[in-house]
């Protein structure tokens, strides 16, 4: 009987997955609006659990269909094992030329136990397209920006991490097969989930050497015993994750799927593997990564960028590396800090910090080669961290415990149990299941989703946002007119970040003029006093370095004959705009 | 018959490899891979296979030179043609592999070689082009000038003869004076010494774009020797968007990372560590990017330096050429490897004849001109010459100046021993390999059913297994020491599996097991690039 009917909601999962996404979900009498949030969505999707790669691409696969006139979505390169790397291009593409409006990068599960970011891109895609034309923030937004989504860019091993043995840590790798313990054997001694819980968790034996005893009030706990306590209870040894010496070299877990760091595999300032451990063979040696690369150096669109991570609740910036300290240069760093402090609020719990001098000091980042390389204003979010159990920034040791059985109705923690090791002989395993501690419990997970969308929306609100403001003219006799056109940037972020201007990344904007004829053309420096630098040569075309954060640029020309001038404003990473 | 059709065909090839080897013009890209090919197809010492085709359509090709199971030999890789506009790298990596198959084939009795002869086919071709100039880059469109417009501002034959060379402009603000001891050699004034520049030098062309540079954006492309990961120069041009963006050091890299048995890298180029060794600097060691050569490594490359000197007896070499990206540094500082590199040749030093003025500053350009005089060349220099330059509408322009490609890619009769001492002194490299063996085994009965096994893992070779480099890297293998244990084995004492970091030359180290039961058990020690050796042993 229950098996016939878990047969039946199989089948209504199915119809449900396989039903055109175009007629809205709900009955409109039956729902009422929370606020800010899509009331009837054409697609339904539960944001409380967590989809496997192919659970994501079909989601987006559905958004896609959904919403034609506003998502593309594309296979930007394959994985290793040769999956899609899908991409979702969400904008009005009925207005404008989506190529060449300001573009959002977002990512998400670079490591592959890091999951959550895929949750968000999809929820990302999902908010926008169904607010789109109910809220006319967001349907503005649509009109001017893009963004481009990548759910996943490991999806094999988030696949891995969901369906094989391990902790909530692993395998963090891609599945490119390496030698890690270098015996000449690849992958051969894995980590193995010996009672079957699905998890990896932690192996103990009774024994009377043993520094640890049960917690007398609750048995799930292990505690230490100090040099100068006494206890008659039975003493533990802890023997580390669950596992067996499959290849017998004495060595217990040793050689897993991997190992390497798809977060080091980046080209900005890339070291080998002995000085920046998990670097393969040269800059993106990883397929995924090296798909996003092409992409992003086929897009110069692309003005900001955010890929998520977890946990423990932190907005991170360059540099990665304490050596590359100086490519962080005092312009760009108030613009990341006007929007990680503001991060700080939109996030509570998460702290707005600096890779290299509060996480680690590392080479080959993702958020280093999109700010170094392309000068694109990157954070990473590490999403979740124990603030969220009880909402308290100074928690209590043993709230992950409290939480689990006051909150999760004991489902996050598989109860220790007896178990006949090959090596170790009888000994208990148990522990948290890999789904607690770094992913975000489910009933909390779609305000986690939002949070993160919200600061990446913001993030993406200060892309470059350019109008031609003023023109004006002056009859200056003889034939001769004076053109001068103010050019306003009303956002944070300049068309070039400083690091641009440095080293000249991005070609510079172009300012032109057409159907007059140009005399001469030049920059105003200066309105007031009339200062100007005159460009000798192609006036009608005017270079422009940098366009400011909530700014303007003031160009002039002198120009002869009766037409009425068009002025084109022509930006890689601003747009192109005409009046 | 058929063997003497075998025979028949292996003289036919033999001769065309002589012909080649003999002649005296700088190959075209189709000559080369049809003299590569000649070489496979003369030898079944030799195998060919194209790695990839470069932007501009062109192989990159791939020469093993073994015998038997030649993976499984230590081996060196020879490349050549890291700098486009070194030819003679590319000829001297293809006599290189000519050489051992005509005269040392039996160093592949137990070294296998991979010869990558040229690197850089995209450029290679501009020296044969009717416009010649020095070319670097490959055939990727790059925006060199970073100013939104691609190749704008090339060189300009502006004398029209079929070269690119340089300019000199009269004019009081410029920083450049003629040679002391040849009027013809442009040289920077030297203020302190009271000196006073009297030209403007560029090289030869207009300002197409009029934003005040000359040539800086013109075709090609992407420098094989910029775009490696070793100090990486970035937003340079010919350096690329990031390291290691294109197809030809992709496609190198990848080959060589699924080398386990690479323990040498030989590159003819511009980089020289083998005229003078790179010298150990113990900040730049010790850091953690590390920028110095390891206290080791830099003994042993005085000690590869002292008889590079003594087998190739070029002297007064030009500074090396290494530089941010290259490939002579990779293949140590990021490879691990045993890397070493030599132009090949350079142009010896021209005693002062009398009645010369003195060549005081040893000024390489002067050198040249006098020893291309010395040896009858023809068409290495152009006169200066004055021409209308647009861009200098009321100044004296002449064009001339020393012919791109001579200086380094003499007529090839000029270069004399120069291939077969390389030759001979990567042939003493391999002589000098590590050689990891097995010695001094001894077994004894110990208990009821036991025997102790000692054994000693010697490095038979004069070379370390590991450079101290290739010791920090996971894309060498440890020296690994294996006991395998038969049916019914148990081993009471000692570990199956144990790895050495590395094992200098005539060194060793011992090793013991306590095995009980009866039978045989197989002891295997070494890695593929050092050698492996096994003995089976009689339990007591």
């Amino acid at each position: 009987m229950k098996r016939y009917i878990s047969k039946i909601f199989a089948g209504l999962v199915l119809v449900g997955l396989a039903l055109p996404g175009i007629s809205f979900g709900q009955n409109a009498d039956e729902v009422f609006r929370a606020a800010g949030s899509p009331h009837n969505p054409k697609v339904n999707i539960a944001f409380n659990r967590y989809y496997t790669a192919e659970g994501l691409a079909e989601l987006s696969k559905k958004i896609a269909d959904a919403h034609p006139d506003l998502v593309k979505r594309i296979s930007i390169g394959k994985s290793y094992e040769g999956r899609d790397i899908w991409m979702l291009q969400v904008t009005n593409f009925k207005k404008g030329n989506p190529e060449r409006k300001p573009a959002f990068y977002v990512d998400g599960n670079i490591h592959s136990n890091e999951i959550q970011g895929a949750e968000i891109c999809i929820y990302t895609a999902w908010y926008l397209t169904e607010n789109f034309g109910d809220v006319d923030y967001i349907t503005e937004v649509l009109d001017d920006r893009i963004f481009y989504i990548v759910p996943t860019i490991n999806p094999d091993a988030r696949n891995n991490y969901m369906k094989e043995a391990n902790t909530g840590s692993s395998p963090r790798s891609g599945m490119m097969p390496f030698d890690d313990d270098r015996d000449g054997l690849v992958d051969e001694d894995g980590l193995d989930d010996l009672d079957g819980d699905g998890s990896v968790t932690s192996m103990r034996r009774k024994s009377d050497y043993g520094d640890f005893i049960i917690d007398p009030l609750d048995p799930r706990k292990m505690i230490q015993i100090g040099p100068d306590d006494v206890t008659t209870a039975q003493r533990y040894e802890l023997l580390g994750s669950e596992g067996i010496d499959n290849d017998g070299d004495g060595r217990v877990n040793e050689d897993r799927p991997g190992y390497y760091d798809p977060n080091r595999d980046w080209a900005w300032k890339w070291q080998p593997d002995y000085i920046q451990g998990g670097a393969l063979k040269y800059p993106f040696s990883v397929p995924a990564n090296r798909a996003v690369a092409d992409f992003v150096l086929a897009h110069p669109n692309i003005a900001g960028a955010q890929s998520f991570h977890n946990s423990g609740g932190m907005i991170l910036r360059g540099p990665g590396a304490e050596e590359d300290l100086a490519t962080y240069n005092r312009a760009d760093l108030r613009i990341y800090d006007a929007i990680g402090e503001k991060g700080e609020k939109m996030l509570p719990g998460y702290r707005y910090l600096t890779v290299y001098k509060d996480l680690y000091s590392v080479f080959g980042g993702e958020l280093d080669w999109f700010y170094g390389s392309r000068g694109i204003y990157t954070f990473t979010n590490e999403i979740f961290s124990s603030f969220a159990y009880y909402k308290n920034e100074r928690p209590d040791r043993n709230q992950s415990y409290d939480f689990d059985r006051e909150l999760l109705a004991n489902d996050a923690f598989t109860p220790w149990a007896p178990y006949n090791h090959p090596t170790y002989g009888e000994i208990e395993i148990g522990g948290f299941k890999k789904n607690f501690g770094r992913a975000t419990p489910g009933f909390m997970l779609e305000e986690e989703l939002h949070r993160n969308m919200a600061f990446a929306l913001y993030h993406a609100h200060h892309m470059p946002k350019l109008s031609i403001d003023k023109v004006m003219e002056k009859d200056l006799g003889g034939g001769l007119r004076e053109i001068t056109a103010i050019i306003k940037n009303e956002r944070l972020m300049p068309t070039h970040a400083s690091q641009d201007l440095k080293y000249k990344i991005e070609r510079p904007d172009y300012i032109s003029i057409d159907g007059v004829s140009v005399q001469a053309g030049m920059i105003v420096e200066d309105l007031d006093l009339g200062i100007t630098t005159e460009q000798k040569v192609n006036p009608a075309k005017l270079e422009v370095a940098n366009i400011p954060g909530n700014g303007t640029v003031i160009v002039r020309w002198i120009v002869s004959g009766r037409g009425t001038p068009k002025i084109t404003v022509d930006s890689a990473k601003g747009g192109l705009i005409t009046r | 018959m058929k063997h003497n059709l075998q025979k028949l065909s292996l003289l036919v090839g033999m001769f065309c490899m002589v012909a080649m080897a003999w002649a005296q013009e700088y190959t075209t890209l189709p000559q080369q891979a049809q003299r590569l090919r000649n070489l496979a197809n003369s030898s079944n010492m030799a195998s060919l296979k194209s790695l990839t085709k470069t932007l501009g359509g062109k192989d990159i090709w791939m020469l093993t030179l073994g015998k038997g199971d030649a993976e499984s030999k230590p081996a060196i890789a020879v490349v050549g043609g890291v700098e486009g506009s070194h030819l003679l790298s590319v000829e001297m990596a293809l006599r290189f592999a000519e050489g051992i198959i005509s005269d040392h084939s039996d160093v592949l009795d137990n070294t296998t070689f991979y010869v990558f002869p040229n690197m850089s086919p995209d450029a290679y071709e501009q020296y044969f082009a009717a416009l010649k100039w020095e070319r670097s880059g490959n055939a990727r469109p790059t925006d060199d000038d970073r100013d939104g417009r691609l190749n704008e501002d090339p060189f300009d034959d502006l004398d029209g003869n079929g070269m690119i060379t340089w300019m000199r402009v009269e004019d009081p603000t410029g920083d450049w004076i003629t040679h002391p001891a040849d009027s013809r050699i442009m040289i920077k004034a030297d203020r302190s010494k009271g000196e006073k520049g009297m030209y403007k030098v560029f090289t030869e062309g207009r300002d197409n774009d009029l934003d005040g540079t000359f040539n800086e954006d013109g075709e090609g492309g992407i420098h094989f020797r910029k775009n490696l990961t070793y100090e990486y120069p970035y937003f340079v041009a010919g350096s690329g968007e990031h390291s290691v963006s294109e197809l030809e050091n992709r496609a190198l890299l990848d080959m060589l990372y699924t080398k386990w048995n690479l323990y040498g890298v030989f590159t003819f180029g511009p980089g020289n560590n083998l005229s003078s060794p790179w010298r150990y600097n113990r900040a730049g060691a010790s850091k953690r990017v590390v920028t110095s050569i390891l206290n080791d490594d830099a003994g042993l490359n005085k000690y590869l330096s002292d008889i590079y000197n003594e087998t190739v007896s070029l002297k007064n070499a030009p500074d090396s050429g290494e530089q941010g990206g290259d490939f002579l540094q990779w293949a140590y500082f990021h490879f691990g490897r045993l890397s070493v590199g030599t132009p090949g040749w350079w142009v010896p030093t021209v005693k002062d004849e009398e009645g010369q003025a003195a060549n005081k500053d040893k000024n390489r350009e002067v050198n040249f001109l006098r020893w291309a005089e010395q040896e009858g060349l023809t068409n290495y220099w152009v006169d200066w010459k004055e021409v209308n330059h647009p861009d200098f509408p009321n100044q004296k322009v002449e064009v001339g100046g020393i012919a791109p490609f001579v200086m380094n890619n003499p007529p090839l009769a000029k270069i004399g021993d120069a291939a077969r001492n390389h030759t001979d002194f990567i042939v003493k490299m391999a002589k000098m390999q590590a050689n990891v063996q097995l010695v001094n085994l001894k077994t004894e009965a110990v208990g009821k059913g036991m025997t102790r096994i000692t054994v000693d893992v010697y490095n038979g070779g004069t070379l370390p297994t590991h450079t101290e480099m290739g010791t920090r890297s996971r894309w060498l293998q440890p020296v690994k020491v294996e006991l395998s244990l038969g049916n019914g084995q148990e081993l009471i004492s000692g570990r199956k599996i144990q790895t050495l970091r590395s094992l200098d030359g005539d060194a060793s180290v011992q090793f013991t097991w306590l095995v009980k039961g009866s039978g045989t058990v197989k002891i295997q020690a070494g890695a593929s690039h050092a050698g492996v050796d096994s003995q089976t042993v009689n339990l007591k």
